[in-house]
């Protein structure tokens, strides 16, 4: 828990409040606004500066968006990627991650930085080695390459959730349940499993966000024969020509879970698990 | 103390104790091997291939054996030189931007003020945004026909460019917009972590809140914000979507030089040569960051 200071004055604290307020609306507030706007201009009108809110509005990009097959494609592939990088994720993720979480070992801190380098090189510096690697073993451009270049850099993220989460689990608990008998089995189904538990449902969220946003991989390994929502995001805002409006149906469409897993991480996740997956050394 | 303590139970069961341990150890390695030994793999293969691709050395295109001559182009083409340095300075200014704002984010969120709880969830957006859609966010808000820019235009005011522009501005507030919450979150759990006991002692002692972050929250929690930094400057420099998008025609970004070379041109060797000095570069900053700690460590016990 943070610490927190009252102010003297309850007046202060109000004109504090209000500026911190106003600061967040201008750095998100608005700028999500603006983005929902966009994917609503009315394509006939247009929405031409100085004006500050557009003329009239209409649905007509997402009918565009949407009978293009290019939409509809590149958000089933996402989903269905996120779904296999989830999944590989939590497969090779919890067991390592309840080794580290759990095990006393030799060498448990050069596992760990281990675990990490995939957050300490550049992003860049994997894709194209990786791009190169499977260019020469056929993965480029096909789904198996862009699950396993996700997989790569998603990994790390779920296994730290996961030891975090595995070190939270304490050890009375387990030698008391080992000392009145219990058997690894049982011990797994009573003590590690409901405990695990919010851990790994956390790690498979944010895998899952993780996934559905990667771009550099996916776009090196991927392009032009897999294309996943992000890499339709870059070709809108400008990698062909920029279309806006186009741009911001896809921002929303991309926005909307994410703002959904957002807030139910923030409510089964607790800040220092979060702090753990985002790479606290 | 405690391994000569332990020698008597050993003689006592040598053998059984032993086999346990040891079967204990093999159950670890199993446990770790899946995750680890995928990221072992998927960390060591790319570097090879690109320590190896940058020499010509592995059959990517036509492969003529070995020559540096990849390096030659990356280290004396001038566009190269100003990619490296764009990319550099970018880096180098989200970092200290970040690290500021974070640090007066973090100290203003001690404070109690109405809405605190709300912010408290509000800044942890950008972590899950990824960065096109927060590129696309501020490119509606600065860039040419931007909000900015409409009611700069309402009140009869120029509007400056911020995007596409040479010192890369638009970028550098991207990534900032980015990377600001991600400081925040680390520096945040750090803080939490410091034992309420001492901040209680401080206060008693009748240090003030100013005297206290200062004296007792900012060095206990430099680790962790320096560590955040390392993350931070690292994540920027190899940054290609965001300089893509918003970056100046020259020079551009060092990672999208690479990306060019590599899937438009198939230049292979150059891209690799390029990773090659991007990873070199980034273990440079790692061992000048390392070195640093250790110097303030010293200086401290000192």
């Amino acid at each position: 828990m943070n610490p927190v200071w009252s102010l003297r004055s309850p007046l202060l604290g109000w004109c504090l409040g209000f500026a911190v307020l106003a600061g967040a609306a201008l750095v998100f507030a608005l700028p999500i606004a603006t983005a929902v706007l966009w994917s609503l201009v009315d394509p006939e009108v247009g929405w031409f500066p100085p004006h500050i809110l557009p003329a009239s509005l209409s649905f007509a990009n997402w009918h565009d968006m949407l009978a293009v097959p290019e939409l509809e494609e590149a958000l089933g592939r996402s989903f269905l990627i996120a779904v296999l990088v989830t999944s590989l994720c939590a497969i090779l993720g919890l067991p390592t991650g309840y080794a580290l979480g759990r095990g006393r070992f030799p060498g448990r801190r050069a596992i760990e930085v281990l675990v990490l380098t995939p957050l300490m090189m550049p992003g860049i510096v994997l894709a194209i080695g990786l791009g190169g690697i499977f260019m020469r073993i056929g993965l480029s451009q096909t789904l198996t390459g862009v699950v396993l270049v996700q997989t790569a850099v998603i990994l790390p993220l779920s296994i730290r959730i996961l030891a975090a989460t595995a070190q939270s689990i304490p050890s009375d608990l387990i030698d008391a349940a080992t000392n009145l008998g219990a058997g690894p089995a049982s011990l797994a189904r009573h003590i590690l499993v409901p405990l695990l538990l919010p851990g790994l449902l956390a790690a498979a969220l944010l895998s899952f966000i993780a996934s559905l946003e990667e771009f550099l991989l996916s776009f090196v390994v991927g392009m032009p024969t897999i294309q996943t929502l992000p890499m339709l995001l870059w070709a809108y805002l400008g990698g062909r020509s920029a279309i806006l409006s186009y741009a911001a149906v896809v921002t929303v469409a991309l926005l909307i879970p994410t703002l959904l897993v957002l807030v139910v991480v923030e409510r089964v996740l607790k800040q220092e698990y979060l702090a753990a997956g985002f790479g606290k050394a | 103390m405690s391994t000569l303590a332990a020698v008597p139970s050993e003689i006592a069961a040598p053998r059984r104790a032993i086999r346990r341990r040891r079967r204990r150890r093999i159950g670890t390695l199993l446990l770790l091997l899946p995750g680890a030994g995928f990221i072992a793999v998927a960390m060591i293969a790319p570097l090879l291939q690109l320590a190896l691709g940058s020499v010509g050395l592995t059959g990517l295109g036509a492969s003529e054996g070995f020559s540096l001559a990849a390096f030659g182009t990356v280290l004396a083409n001038p566009m190269m030189r100003d990619a490296f340095l764009f990319s550099l300075r970018l880096a180098l200014a989200t970092t200290v931007l970040g690290v500021v704002a974070a640090l007066a984010l973090a100290a203003l969120l001690m404070l109690r003020f109405p809405g605190r709880r709300l912010v408290m969830l509000l800044y942890k957006l950008p972590l899950v945004v990824p960065s096109l859609i927060a590129a696309f966010l501020i490119l509606t808000m600065i860039g040419p026909g931007g909000m900015g820019a409409r009611f700069a235009m309402q009140l009869g005011l120029g509007w400056p460019q911020l995007v596409h522009d040479r010192a890369g501005i638009g970028i550098i507030l991207v990534l900032l917009w980015h990377q600001i919450p991600v400081t925040l979150l680390i520096l945040l759990a750090v803080v939490g972590s410091i034992p309420r006991d001492l901040i209680d002692a401080a206060r008693n002692l009748g240090a003030t809140a100013p005297s206290v972050f200062r004296h007792v929250i900012l060095p206990l929690a430099l680790p962790g914000v320096s560590a955040a930094a390392l993350l931070v400057f690292i994540d920027c420099f190899g940054a290609f979507a965001v300089p893509s998008l918003l970056g100046p025609a020259y020079p551009q970004a060092l990672p999208v030089m690479m990306t060019t070379e590599f899937l438009e041109r198939a230049h292979w060797q150059v891209a690799s040569a390029i990773g090659v000095v991007m990873t070199i570069t980034t273990i440079a900053v790692m061992v000048l960051y390392h070195r640093l700690i250790a110097r303030a460590d010293r200086e401290r016990a000192g």
